[in-house]
Formats: structure tokens, sequence, C-alpha cells
């Protein structure tokens, strides 16, 4: 944000709690303010915190970026009612998608293929039992109003039905803001296929292309690319075009990422929206040379997405990124601390982004992501070399970092065949 | 600012050990900030000095203080505690503008004394002593921002 801001000739302030007091986005902000302390409760999502903090600065707008607040409909209402400029959807909209079953209602309206499942949330277990037999076993439930595996149940028969469908009901509504539950077909080998979109806020919509995020760890992605080397022409383009019908039926705005699941037939069905810039941008913005951050500032200003673009989105050759976690790279357990020797790769195709630095402390109070490490080639397998060579050269001394798991990602056969699907972690890993 | 007063600034955070100094005249603003390791030890370096461009560069905050000092306990006499900010805001020395200060220089305080309001969105917060003493300094200025954790005054416990 801040490069994008510099990009731009906007300053920044950066907020930050007190166990970021010494990092690199509060030293590079134009200026920073302390919100609270390390629990994010009391900072990251403290609203008053921030929004007084915005108000002492003086600031036009703020970018909530991913995580915390970023898709919280009651922040970008205050942010409105404060006289801030939210750099994301409406708060509507926000609303709207985070209803997942709506969204898939929405969906399904404009032809955008769902999974088969509920119609909303279940009323009934008798309602679950008839959907579950009409579609067929085995189905999902899910939580309605959050995700990340709460709330979530895969059910194999009818006879476990009732009991799951109040365990998901009892978890969803302890977890989230409400406790319904809706029902959907299960895929068991699924991969994760995301589109990355771009509205203004003059009703025009661009889709730019997807990521496959299949590469995953109990739900935690750990490597996005994009093209997706398992989607298929003609399902990409007519996914595509009624894609870009719905986003702008919904009245969307901003950056945002529509999630697919794709079966083993290689047909898309919409999971969810998130409407927020994602994680694993950078990937999208390799193959189309488009900074999607400062995409998100300029359409917050007003500006139309045919002026930001420049002309109709071009598409070349093949990014990959990998995830780089504080994390022991067998064990997955958290591995905050200080960091003692750095070297961050580089050469042709090499992107990374980092708050990392030598001497700099990892804390422990927040997410593990320490780096994301970008290759960009103009194939699959170029970007892949490259990704090797980046990996090799990356040194982090003093904390213990998932390089090695990447390195044995990028060099099993099956991944470079393209081959995998949700499930490829766990079959050599818990 | 000439060569001769930012090496004047230096002279003064070296000697006094006071750990960020930012000074701005007119259009020029220099920061000045001693670097301390995560160990705590407080024998740190002057290495950081921050001289923006001309003004058009450089962001200029509507309510920037002519002068922040911020001292860190560790250098300041043992026994002095300061009463820090617990919310980020605006920091206000009475309840309005006709009304005199909450408290000056030299009175004694007991826990629950009013020391200040700290205002946030809207919302006038009034920040308590949580120690018995004597107001000892004020280290912000009437309609000053405050982040969370910045010291407001230092109190001399009795």
């Amino acid at each position: 944000m801040i490069c994008a801001c510099k990009d731009l000739g906007i300053p920044t302030v950066a907020v930050y709690s007190e166990a970021d007091r010494h990092s690199l986005p509060v030293r590079f902000a134009d200026q920073a303010i302390c919100i609270g302390p390390a629990k994010s409760a009391r900072s990251y999502l403290d609203i008053p915190s921030i929004i007084s903090a915005a108000e002492i600065t003086h600031v036009d707008a703020i970018h909530p970026g991913y995580g915390f607040l970023s898709e919280n409909a009651g922040f970008a209402e205050v942010c409105r009612v404060s006289g801030i400029k939210f750099i994301g959807p409406t708060p509507e909209v926000i609303a709207a998608m985070g209803i997942k079953e709506r969204a898939r209602a929405i969906m399904q309206q404009h032809g955008v293929p769902i999974l088969p499942g509920s119609e909303g949330a279940l009323s009934s277990t008798e309602e679950a039992l008839e959907t579950a037999e009409r579609i067929g076993y085995p189905v999902i439930l899910k939580a309605s109003a959050g995700g990340g595996g709460r709330g979530m149940r895969v059910v194999n028969h009818p006879g476990e039905l009732p009991g799951l469908l109040t365990q998901a009901q009892q978890e969803a509504g302890a977890a989230f803001s409400s406790a319904d539950v809706y029902l959907e077909k299960y895929v068991g080998a699924p991969r994760h296929i995301e589109f990355q979109i771009l509205a203004d806020e003059h009703g025009n919509v661009e889709i730019l292309g997807e990521r496959d995020c299949s590469i995953q760890r109990r739900h935690q992605k750990l490597l996005e690319e994009s093209p997706s080397p398992a989607l298929r022409p003609e399902v990409r383009e007519r996914v595509t075009a009624k894609l870009r019908e719905a986003i702008r039926a919904i009245g969307y705005s901003n950056a945002g990422t529509v999630e697919f699941l794709m079966d083993e037939k290689g047909d898309l069905h919409f999971i969810e929206v998130n409407a927020r810039i994602q994680v694993e941008h950078p990937v999208t913005e390799a193959v189309t040379g488009i900074d999607l951050v400062k995409a998100q500032i300029r359409i917050a200003g007003g500006e139309k997405l045919a002026d930001i673009l420049g002309g109709p989105v071009q598409f070349r050759g093949h990014a990959i990124e990998c995830r780089i976690n504080a994390e022991n790279p067998e064990t997955f357990t958290p591995s905050p601390g200080r960091i003692t020797g750095l070297n961050l790769p580089g050469g042709v195709g090499i992107r990374v982004d980092t708050h990392a630095y030598q001497d700099g402390v990892i804390p422990p109070y927040y997410d593990s992501l320490v780096a994301k490490l970008i290759a960009h080639g103009r194939d699959r397998a170029e970007a892949i070399q490259r990704m090797k060579r980046a990996l090799d050269l990356f040194v982090v001394e003093g904390i213990h970092t998932s390089i090695p798991l990447h390195k044995r990602i990028l060099n099993e056969p099956d991944f470079v065949a393209g081959h995998f699907d949700t499930n490829f972690i766990k079959r050599w890993m818990p | 600012m000439t060569n001769e007063e930012i090496r004047e600034l230096i002279q003064i955070v070296t000697d006094t050990g006071v750990a960020e100094l930012e000074v701005q005249r007119g259009d020029n603003r220099v920061r000045i900030r001693r670097s301390f390791g995560l160990s705590g030890s407080d024998e740190g370096r002057v290495n950081e000095i921050l001289v923006p461009g001309p003004a058009g560069a450089s962001p200029a905050p509507a309510a920037a203080p002519a002068l922040k000092a911020e001292t860190p306990p560790a250098q300041s006499e043992p026994e002095l505690i300061y009463a820090k900010s617990p919310i980020v805001g605006t920091f206000y020395e009475a309840a309005s503008p006709d009304t005199p200060p909450f408290v000056r220089i030299g009175e004694h305080v007991t826990p629950g004394k009013i020391l200040c309001i700290i205002e946030s969105m809207k919302l006038m917060n009034e920040i308590e002593a949580d120690v018995a003493g004597i107001i000892e300094s004020k280290l912000v200025q009437n309609g000053q921002p405050v982040e969370y954790g910045e010291a407001l005054f230092g109190i001399r416990p009795v």
C-alpha cells in the first residue's frame, strides 16, 4: 500500500500496535500512529482507535488491507459516516457477499454455475435430508456467515446428517454472527480456482484472469499460480462472461476475488466472493502487468476502469507465488523470533514482498506470513525454474520458514506436471 | 535550516539522551531518532535523520506540534512515573477553553483525579491518575494529537 501511494504521490499514515513499532511499514509510512497494545482486539480490530487515528491525521481514505477489518461491513459503514473513503466495496455489498448462500443465489440468477445445494439456509433437519437425497451424497454443511473450516461438516450418509447438522449449527453460532447453515454437494478432490475482479464506481467490471490455489494445508494456501494448468479455455471464457454480468448486477466496486471449486471433470462451481484484495494478488499483477493496489486507490478516487487499465487486459506468461511462513516446515509450529541473517533473492522475473529485515523481530501475535515470493516466466516451466532459483537464494536465519517445504513442492513430479488438487499436501504430510 | 542548526540538534539528542526529536520551522522539518536495540539497552546511536524536501513533497498534518520530545523511562529519574494515553485522540488540558486546566505542575494528585481529556471520535474521555504523587511535567500541548501509549504527564509518586 505504501508502495502504491508513493507511486501516486499520496502521503501515508500507518497505524500500528506496540508489537509492530519497529516494523517496516511504520518506518516507511510518512506518519505512524500507535493505536494500541499487541492484542488485535485492542488495536487492529479496534474501530474507534483506527477512526480516531484517521481523524487526528486528517486522512482522506483508509485502505483496510486483508484480514482484520477488510471485510467488516460495520467498519466500512463507520468510515462512510465519518467522511473517510473506505477503499473497497460499499458496506451493503460487503454485507451481501458475507451471507454465503445469498451470494450463491445471486450468482445462480446470472448463470454462474454453482454446486447443487439447498435453497438458502436450512430451516429443518427434514429439509436437509430431502436436499441431500436429491443431490446425492456426499454433501457438505457450511456456515452461512463465515469460513475457515468452522461450521463445516462433510456428511457421507443420511444416518449421520441430523447429528452433524446440529454440530455445524452450534459451531457456526459460536464462531460467527449467525448459526445459519446451508448444504452443498461435496467434491472430494477439488481444485481451488479463483478469479480476480476489478470494478470501478461507474458500473464497469473487468475480470483479470484466474489463480489456481489448490496447494493448501488445512484450508491455508501455500502456493498460488496463474493461469491454472487445469482450466480449459472454453470454461474460462464462459465463466468469465457470466461473472462479469453477475458482478455488475451486484453493484460491486473496487477489487475482489470470486472463488470456485473445480470438480474432477474440470467444471467450475461458485463458492464465495471475497470482497477485498487478497494475499496472492501479486500473481495476477505479474501476468497482467496491472498494479492492483494502485488500481484500488484510483477506483476509490472515482476514476474509470478504462483509464486505469489503459486498454484491454493482456495476459503474459505464467506466475507462481510461494507464501513463506515463519513456521517449522515439518511440524508447522509457528516460529516467531529475531531474524539474524537475511538474503532476499532477486534476478530476472523475481519479486519479493516482505516485512522482514535483518535483526527484525517477527512477533508471535499475528499471522506467520513473512514474505511473498513471486516468480514470473514466459511459461510455467520457466516460472518453476525461476522460483527454484529464488528459493535456493532465499536465506532466513534465526527463525524457521517454510522454504524447505516450498522447495519440496516445486520438485514434486505431480506439481510439475500440473496434476494436483487440494489434497496434494495431505498426501505426504498431515 | 542550516547545517549548523542540524548539528546543534544532533548534539542535543546525544547529550540529553532524548529518544526522538522533531523540529519544524516553517516548511523545514527535521526528525532525529535514536535507535535502541530490542534488548532494551539504552546505549543507542543517533542513526536516523530525516529532512524532507521542499514543502510540496512533505505532508503537513495540521495538528503537528512544533516540538515533541519522548523521554524513555530508563533514562529519566528512576522514580518518575508517566501517565500515558490509553487511547488515540486529541489532548485537552481543560474541560473547555474557558475553564482552568485540570492539573498544574506541582499539584498533588491522588488515584482517580482527572488529569486531562482525550477526545476520540467526538467523545470526551476523562483520563484519571492511577498513582498518588506530584505532577512534575506536562509532556504534551493543549490540542495536540496523541497516540496510544504516549506519555502525557510525569508524576513523582509520594
